[in-house]
């Protein structure tokens, strides 16, 4: 990949989720947070694709940077993670991919729409196992926090 | 004595479900929720708080002090996502169960909070414009084609905005708004309006697809809410799907039309 062609995807990624920040009516505040987000997010899937040629990896590392990225800045600002996960992570969402696989179906080239699908369901396994991966752990650190709580109570 | 109390059970009760409510509105997953009514339960003195909750229910009873039983149910209708909104929301639910103020203060408070906000938003219109014109490009579109993109992601928002009523089912409206957008880039193109129609359709698809839902749906089911998850995420699939039915239409019929 050029670096005027990551380049674009980077900034182009980074409107995008400014523009996906006011769609989802995010609080002002955050705005700058989120469109961070979205362009580092963007920049992880820049080396990934430098670096590596497995669809399902070029997505997945993306998507635990991304939540890790919500969860902390969650934490920091102390708001839900949830907001900034949805607005940093939307550029990897297939959307091409779901165009393509749509398009060759009804234009009924068979080899391609094959190959489309098993690639849009690829990045969205990818994007799934990264956010889980870093729910995951999240969600245990919580859980035992809350036990604490609930043992003093 | 005993009936204020029981009243005040009631009040408790159905506060925590109208917050509840709002957050799901919001764009809350269903754990979260479930966490807070139970968490405004415990707050305000209540012996037992339980609550159960699918994407489009939520409901809950609890057990006062003297032992006397109160359930009440909130029907989920419609969604709207509004972060800034469901951040307050989070916020009035810690200081209750920090302040524990009177039940009724807090309502109105939570009134304060849920009034409805103008139809037309032109920042959350040019939201849209922005978010579809920064994929087209993102995809490989050209300038002309980001540009082409962005009155179809206004169109697509005003029909958001105007034409979904509560009756409406998701999918058909989907799929009805994803045939518009499609058929108005076909037309764009058509007239020398944009260069790549599918780059413009694929920045419109951007603004259509359930991402919000898919990850509220991993979260739910990781929490081990199986059943909010699986229906949430069987919603979106079905809705992806009626995403691509949608832009198939004009596809398919654009060389009859022409």
């Amino acid at each position: 990949m050029e670096l005027k062609q990551a380049l674009i995807i980077i900034i182009t990624g980074m409107l995008g989720t400014v523009g996906f920040s006011a769609l989802f009516r995010c609080d002002k505040r955050r705005v700058i947070c989120n469109a961070l987000g979205g362009a580092l997010t963007c920049l992880v899937y820049v080396l990934c694709c430098r670096f590596l040629d497995n669809l399902f990896w070029q997505n997945f590392f993306p998507a635990l940077f991304a939540t890790a990225y919500a969860e902390a800045m969650a934490r920091a600002m102390k708001a839900p993670a949830t907001p900034i996960l949805a607005c940093s992570i939307i550029s990897l969402v297939p959307g091409g991919k779901l165009y393509y696989t749509t398009y060759y179906l009804v234009t009924s080239q068979e080899e391609l729409f094959h190959t489309t699908l098993k690639e849009t369901l690829l990045v969205a396994a990818g994007l799934a196992v990264g956010i889980i991966c870093i729910s995951v752990i999240v969600h245990e650190i919580n859980r035992h926090k809350f036990k604490q709580i609930f043992d003093v109570e | 004595m005993q009936e204020t109390d029981e009243r005040y059970s009631e009040k408790v009760l159905s506060l925590a479900l109208d917050l509840g409510k709002s957050m799901v509105r919001s764009g809350a997953e269903m754990n979260r929720v479930e966490d807070t009514v139970i968490r405004i339960g415990y707050a305000y003195g209540m012996k037992k708080t339980e609550v159960f909750s699918i994407i489009s229910v939520i409901y809950a009873t609890v057990i006062d002090s003297e032992g006397k039983t109160q359930s009440q149910l909130r029907r989920i209708s419609s969604m709207s996502v509004n972060f800034e909104k469901l951040e307050k929301l989070n916020d009035l639910s810690r200081r209750i169960c920090k302040n524990k103020p009177d039940p009724d203060e807090a309502r109105r408070e939570l009134e304060s909070i849920c009034v409805p906000g103008k139809k037309f938003n032109i920042i959350v219109c040019l939201g849209y414009m922005l978010g579809s014109a920064s994929f087209t490009v993102f995809f490989g579109g050209t300038l002309l084609d980001a540009v082409a993109s962005m009155p179809i992601a206004a169109m697509i928002y005003l029909m958001q905005s105007f034409i979904k009523t509560q009756g409406t089912s998701r999918l058909f409206f989907t799929a009805l708004e994803s045939a518009a957008a499609g058929l108005a880039a076909l037309l764009f193109v058509h007239f020398g309006f944009g260069n790549n129609a599918d780059m413009i359709m694929i920045g419109d698809i951007m603004l259509l697809i359930p991402g919000l839902m898919l990850i509220n749906s991993l979260r739910e089911m990781l929490c081990g809410d199986m059943m909010s998850g699986l229906l949430r995420m069987l919603e979106s699939v079905l809705v992806a799907m009626a995403i691509a039915v949608g832009f198939a239409l004009p596809i398919l019929f654009w060389d009859y039309i022409v």
